[in-house]
């Protein structure tokens, strides 16, 4: 398998240029689902490698309860630089799967006392809450997800935009964007190298939802100016960014989209520009990811079968 | 902190279920009856504030859950601002809470702000139109 079992931990930077450029050419349906395919394959196969390294760093360990022969130089010499990438790997695949069990446990935390807080009311699809803090969520979950609203936020809509922003939290609902979040969330913990795409699925998943309520309600404009609206009353708690460097953050982006034409529904983009190389980069990248922890596995399952007696 | 009544004294019944309500209200979420009749301070007897809290039970206006051994009583027309306080209690424990649950908006940068007035300005000027 020689170096190949590397290849998947790096290989998320294939998808580096894909992340970047797919909010601004694709359609943001196209670039969720796009782009939490890739993070998800690119996650799996990084962290199918981390195991197999983790496999020959245990071989080493004195005293391990694994058969003799997988310490066998056999299994040794399939890994490059296998004292220190065995080493490095044990607490590497730790820390990945201590990452993962503790993004899935806080969530589902979350989500159990969010439907909690929410049991004592009648059960309807939206539920308004008397609160002075302007917020908004899809909260998935039981037959069809709760929308939960406050009075502060709807008091500074008009009623087309409060239809806006109903249609938005329904297109999230209806769309399952929780799953795209939670699939890319965990891959980023996989790999940090896949954190880009995880900041683009977010942007993209409400891009995907704005969308989605433009057509519902039957106005760009309504959505963008909801959206604007409820940014500007709950900008409480500012995100902290270098000065030097603050691109516009999401929501600006966001309105500016709604405030322009609707995206194309072309699903794949043509090869030759720099969006259809990125995407087809990306899809290379993750399918070298796959061939090669694939080809990693079976090489190790072969090493061991011969070197071990079982 | 309301008047806590000093000695005890007669008073109608529509009066101290009033109190009672009252007290509930003042409750951050489900409250015993335990705690309703120190927060009374001391006037009523432990039995008649269970019989208090079980006509209003009666007339709807308050609902109870079971809560160990005992119940935890919550004034009914205040179910909405309880779960409302309930999520505030759940999001601000949740320190990325973005990370759990989609929010409509996230938060703004420093420039944004301005960039945003401009185009919701741009907006209304072509909505004028």
């Amino acid at each position: 398998m020689g170096v190949f079992v590397f290849l998947p931990l790096v290989l998320p930077l294939t998808a580096w240029p894909i992340a970047r450029l797919a909010e601004l050419h694709l359609h943001p349906r196209t670039a969720t689902r796009l782009l939490t395919a890739v993070a998800v394959v690119m996650a799996l196969c990084s962290t199918v490698c981390l195991g197999l390294l983790m496999v020959v760093g245990t071989a080493q360990l004195p005293g391990n309860p694994l058969p003799d022969g997988w310490s066998d130089p056999e299994v040794r010499e399939a890994v490059p630089y296998d004292e220190v990438a065995g080493k490095i790997a044990i607490p590497a695949l730790l820390a990945v799967v201590l990452a993962c069990g503790r993004t899935l446990w806080r969530h589902s935390r979350t989500h159990r006392r969010a439907h909690r807080a929410l049991a004592g009311l009648p059960r309807t699809e939206v539920v308004v809450l008397p609160d002075e803090a302007p917020y908004a969520y899809a909260l998935p979950g039981g037959r069809r997800g709760r929308v939960m609203v406050t009075t502060a936020l709807l008091s500074c809509l008009e009623p087309a935009e409060r239809r806006a922003l109903f249609a938005h939290e329904r297109a999230h609902l209806a769309r399952r964007h929780h799953r795209f979040l939670i699939a890319v969330q965990l891959a980023a913990r996989a790999n940090p190298f896949l954190r880009p795409l995880r900041t683009a699925v977010s942007y993209t998943a409400e891009r995907w939802a704005d969308e989605d309520a433009a057509q519902a309600v039957g106005s760009r404009r309504a959505v963008a100016t909801a959206i604007g609206k409820a940014a500007l009353v709950s900008r409480g708690t500012p995100v902290p960014t270098l000065a030097g460097l603050a691109a516009p953050g999401p929501v600006p982006r966001r309105v500016a989209a709604l405030l322009g034409p609707a995206p194309t529904g072309r699903s794949w983009p043509p090869v030759f520009t720099s969006v259809g190389l990125a995407a087809w980069g990306a899809a290379a990248g993750a399918a070298a990811s796959a061939m090669s922890s694939a080809n990693s596995a079976v090489s190790m399952f072969f090493i061991l079968h011969a070197a071990t007696p079982l | 902190m309301t008047d806590h009544p000093q000695r005890p004294r007669r008073r109608g019944q529509g009066e101290l279920e009033a109190l009672v309500l009252s007290a509930l209200r003042e409750a951050e979420g489900p409250a015993t009856a335990g705690w309703v009749q120190e927060r009374l301070g001391g006037g009523l007897a432990y039995t008649t504030v269970i019989t208090i809290l079980t006509r209003l039970l009666d007339k709807g206006a308050v609902s109870r859950e079971r809560a160990g051994r005992s119940f935890a009583w919550t004034p009914a027309a205040d179910q909405a601002g309880l779960a409302a306080r309930k999520m505030r209690k759940v999001l601000d424990g949740e320190s990325d809470r973005e990370a759990v649950l989609a929010s409509f908006v996230t938060g703004l940068g420093p420039d944004d702000e301005r960039l945003l007035r401009d185009l919701l300005g741009q907006t209304r000027s072509e909505g004028d139109d």
